[in-house]
């Protein structure tokens, strides 16, 4: 018997239970080298959304249409068509979006977490539960990416989205910004982040053994 | 000559693509816990790298440019790259049975390794007008070594770190990823070199 | 909880902390003819700068590891040799938190973070080094003129960009101002004579091998002479063997970094191999790339490569068997 999946479970399993950056650990390669900057970060993370959703829905669409051995191939030019219009549309409404994030946005494609949903969500769901998976998804990515972005631009610029922050003293660190930096912020977040939901996750048992008693 | 070789370094030590770049993250971490594994995934991704650039090149130079379809270039050359994964698979499948066993769900995965659909990208945009056909294979080449290198150095740490005793919430990705950064650091001493 | 079996290169003695602090007091006695040098020639600055590091290194030992609920391991030393270790690496104009950041990222991300004493894969203090440099470049230039035997230094050395003797185009530095320590770099890494005195006493009392200084020293000996073909003359400035040899953190790194006994090969063809490969990247990094110094990231490379190469040369142990592929049978 399938279970019914609700629109709110949908949309809130990919911002926290399955956040695609800290759960799943995929999209590593744009989450690492676009977060020196919370702008980079927020925009990288908002064109992926937009072509998750609009991905997942095509596909959701088409998904009993598609034969089951060409999926591969027409999933990969349903993507690269978002892609391609997403980089398109970047180039002409926000070039200087498109020079910093430069080679990550055609890499868009090969953005796992797209291509993970596509066969594991919307190839097997309704048009309307993937498009909220897509942006579930693409959000928590979003929030993922800016999230390190913020961490990295704070301490390596002093600054967050171009504005000072830091007080005049703070000498920035400068490693935060290139690539060991990238690697092991995002080392220590994940394991502060898993730290976190471990705690909350025993909080809830814990209160569920009170309400018991 | 020179420049070739300029790029051979460039590829392998200065502009790692793992290292530097942040591209093959996915398979950086996910296949990096064997170092036999580690090697043969760097040499399938050689395989498919090279031949990759070389065909992207032709496609861009006699098919795309020639017809103003440079916009397509995305959808031409991912779609190039899965047509070679898929036979590498198969011709794996048929010359070495274990590495096929052995790399599992990784090699269809080389699809949506952004190195190599990166390397292809980069070769268009590494000096004006983009590298030639040699050049966009040499590139090739040095960036799947520097690659393999960075995975088979990595998969040799993460089996000495298996030994270790890791504190609980350093098992895992927090782990790999804070032992790559530091990697990264030991890297950063070829930044300054060409 | 089980302690896993601790599988490490001899020589195994019964008591792990107190042969582990029998070695790091050895490592100390060698340190202090360079400690006093770098009093003598940095004055207070170089005091302060060790004194903040040690006491760092230790606290934060101190503090993970009561955070951690691990039994406390401070002494054992090992994290005043680390403290000490990565003062030398410092510039004697380096502000205070400098010292104290790098001593705990050199105890805490690159040690105990991977388990502790014996388990780290790269050199604690010379990692925290690069990713001080890495991070606060400007604030780890060595930018001091030795000041012997004055506990101040002259007000006006500190503003100026000082040439060290690897800077390019500096050539004014006789060998007798190199090999004593009269020149200006990082509070330890100037006297070569303090610290060759500390490098002989650790090689007599068998704390450290042979092989990975001889080669190291060797293979970067060897690939000047090719470059230059002189051993040693005046005119010839900073380009010939012995100059070269005695200039920059070469001589603290084939001794008391790359020797690290955690961080290098098991086997001695092991540590050759390695000697070799600092060398070559030393010799590389100082002649082809834009930094002044390369040897950190010489022998910080090594030490990412060590796992490899003792993958390669290691023996198999006794009655090991390589378990036969299936799939080659099958295949036929």
């Amino acid at each position: 018997m399938k279970q019914k999946k609700s629109i709110g479970t949908v949309f809130k399993n990919g911002i926290f239970a399955e956040n695609p950056t800290f759960r799943l650990v995929l999209g590593m390669c744009p989450t690492l080298a676009v977060s020196t900057a919370v702008f980079q970060g927020l925009g990288m993370g908002l064109a992926t959304t937009f072509v998750l959703v609009f991905s997942n829905f095509v596909i959701a669409l088409l998904r009993n249409i598609i034969p089951d051995k060409v999926r591969i191939p027409a999933f990969i030019v349903v993507i690269a068509t978002f892609v391609t219009i997403v980089d398109l549309m970047l180039k002409a409404f926000i070039p200087s979006l498109s020079e910093s994030l430069g080679i990550f946005i055609p890499l868009i494609v090969v953005n796992c977490i797209i291509f993970a949903r596509a066969e594991s969500f919307a190839s097997k769901n309704s048009v309307l539960l993937s498009i909220t998976d897509g942006l579930g998804m693409g959000l928590g990515f979003t929030l993922g990416i800016s999230l390190l972005s913020a961490c990295r631009e704070l301490l390596g610029n002093g600054t967050l989205l171009g504005i000072q922050v830091m007080p005049e003293s703070f000498q920035p660190m400068a490693i935060a910004l290139r690539p060991p930096g990238g690697f092991i912020m995002l080392g220590i977040l994940l394991i502060i982040i898993n730290a976190a939901g471990k705690a909350i996750a025993k909080r809830k048992v814990m209160k569920a053994k009170e309400a018991e008693l | 000559m020179t420049s070739l070789i300029l790029i051979i370094i460039s590829g392998v030590l200065v502009n790692n693509l793992v290292m530097s770049q942040f591209l093959g993250i996915c398979p950086f971490l996910g296949i990096s816990k064997k170092t036999e594994t580690a090697f043969g995934m760097g040499m399938a991704v050689t395989f498919v790298m090279v031949l990759a650039s070389v065909i992207t090149y032709l496609i861009r130079a006699y098919l795309l440019l020639p017809f103003n379809l440079e916009y397509m270039q995305t959808i031409a050359f991912i779609l190039v790259i899965a047509v070679l994964v898929q036979t590498v698979e198969i011709v794996l499948k048929k010359v070495s049975r274990s590495l096929y066993q052995a790399l599992g769900v990784y090699l269809p995965l080389i699809t949506t390794n952004c190195a190599v659909l990166g390397v292809a990208i980069s070769n268009t945009t590494a000096v004006e007008g983009g590298y030639n056909l040699i050049q966009s294979a040499v590139n090739g080449l040095a960036g799947a070594l520097g690659f393999t290198l960075a995975l088979v150095a990595f998969a040799a740490i993460r089996e000495k770190l298996a030994m270790n005793d890791l504190p609980k919430w350093m098992d895992g990705f927090p782990g790999a990823l804070i032992a790559a950064g530091l990697m990264a650091v030991a890297f950063q001493g070829f930044a300054g070199l060409i | 909880m089980q302690k896993k079996l601790i599988v490490s290169p001899g020589p195994h003695l019964h008591n792990h902390a107190v042969s582990t602090q029998r070695i790091m007091l050895d490592v100390v006695i060698a340190l202090l003819p360079t400690a006093a040098a770098a009093v003598w020639f940095f004055g207070g600055s170089a005091l302060m700068l060790m004194i903040v590091a040690v006491i760092s290194a230790i606290a934060a030992e101190y503090v993970y590891q009561k955070l951690t609920h691990q039994p406390v391991t401070v002494s054992d030393m090992s994290s005043v040799v680390t403290g000490l270790l990565l003062a030398f690496n410092l510039p004697a104009n380096a502000p205070w938190w400098l010292a104290a950041v790098g001593s705990f990222l050199a105890i805490i991300l690159i040690k105990q973070l991977f388990g502790g004493i014996g388990q780290n894969f790269m050199n604690p203090a010379l990692a925290a080094r690069a990713i001080l440099m890495l991070s606060w470049t400007g604030l780890m230039a060595a930018n001091v003129l030795p000041h012997a035997g004055q506990w101040v230094a002259p007000l006006a050395a500190d503003a100026v960009s000082v040439a060290t003797p690897l800077t390019h185009g500096a050539e004014g530095f006789t060998l007798w101002q190199l090999f004593s320590g009269d020149v200006p770099g990082m509070i330890g890494e100037t006297s070569k004579l303090a610290l060759l005195l500390g490098g002989v006493y650790l090689l007599i009392r068998k704390v450290i091998d042979w092989r990975i200084p001889v080669s190291f020293l060797g293979t970067v000996a060897i690939a000047y002479f090719i470059q230059t073909g002189t051993l040693y003359s005046v005119e010839s400035g900073a380009h010939n063997v012995l100059y070269q040899l005695l200039s920059g953190g070469l001589i603290i790194g084939a001794f008391f970094m790359a020797t690290d006994y955690v961080t290098s090969p098991i086997t001695g063809i092991g540590k050759l191999i390695m000697g070799v490969g600092c060398g070559l990247f030393l010799f590389v990094i100082r002649e082809f790339s834009s930094y002044p110094e390369g040897c950190s990231f010489a022998i910080l490379f090594l030490n990412v490569l060590t796992p490899l190469i003792d993958r390669f040369t290691t023996k198999k142990p006794f009655g090991f068997e390589k378990p036969t592929a299936p799939a080659k049978e099958a295949k036929a």
